[in-house]
């Protein structure tokens, strides 16, 4: 039986943001420019540009607690036909988003029942075809991964 | 690169239109804010607000929040609230969040203003 060696995984880039806000724009503008050309359609890169922004914003906020000399390492690899996104802070055990008790309903939060707010994971996992979180010691890592040339939940292509 | 939220509103007949320009995230609560009360202030029998992000290019959960917030008040004073000129990925985010099923998306500006006011005279 022949097996098919899958390609080792490629790091595209890597790079830290200080811990301030209204720096998820550069880094998404940065993934957006590094994956440009590796076959994401223009509707799942602009999933994947949001994605990279609240997960650069949960980390930058919650994570590192907006203390700027604590950076934000982000880092791209392509692995096959994946493009892998690692957004990293050190907020450790500490979610790093607040964790809603509940799935964001708007008709609870038109109503008062919920914050209009908390709506940053639950755009992150319908933006993007899988993510995943890991904590090693303080190191909390949101792993954020788009197929090129797949498509996202409910996309017609 | 950043770019602060600006509105412009402006009162048609039974109408009120903000034009929303730059980011809606968490900087603009106030811009909003007040381009609201700006909007319906005078006007208290006003029936429908606009929001029009033609000229927005950002949009986050921030954003969304504060959106859903001048969506309740408005649900609260029993006007509607109907959007306009989203891009397609913005769409889609209203579709996810289910800010579609309470505020109606029309492509641009002119269509929202023809279907709420009527043909131009």
């Amino acid at each position: 039986m022949t097996q098919v060696a899958r390609p080792a995984p490629r790091r595209l880039d890597a790079f830290e943001l200080p811990s301030e806000p209204g720096n998820e724009r550069l880094a998404l503008a940065r993934v957006a420019e590094t994956v440009q050309g590796l076959g994401l359609s223009d509707s799942r890169l602009e999933k994947l540009k949001t994605a990279v922004a609240e997960a650069t914003m949960n980390a930058i906020e919650h994570g590192n607690g907006n203390r700027a000399e604590i950076p934000v390492e982000v880092e791209v690899t392509q692995n096959g036909d994946e493009i892998v996104v690692a957004i990293s802070d050190q907020g450790g055990e500490a979610p790093s988003a607040p964790k809603p008790a509940e799935e964001p309903d708007l008709l609870k939060k038109l109503d008062g029942g919920q914050s209009p707010r908390g709506w940053g994971l639950f755009l992150i996992r319908n933006m993007v075809d899988a993510m995943d979180i890991t904590i090693n010691g303080q190191r909390h890592t949101i792993w954020l991964t788009m197929r090129t040339g797949g498509a996202a939940h409910g996309e017609h292509v | 690169m950043a770019s602060m939220c600006k509105a412009a509103t402006r009162v048609l007949p039974g109408a009120a239109v903000i034009e929303l320009s730059g980011e809606v995230d968490g900087a603009a609560a106030d811009v909003l804010t007040n381009a609201y009360q700006t909007a319906v202030g005078t006007h208290a029998d006003l029936g429908t607000v606009v929001l029009d992000f033609a000229a927005v290019d950002y949009i986050n959960s921030t954003g969304i929040a504060l959106i859903v917030s001048v969506l309740a008040r408005a649900r609260a004073e029993r006007r509607k609230v109907v959007a306009s000129g989203l891009s397609p990925h913005y769409r889609e985010i209203f579709d996810i969040t289910r800010l579609s099923d309470f505020i109606e998306l029309f492509p641009d500006l002119d269509h929202a203003v023809s279907q709420l006011t009527g043909p131009a005279a």
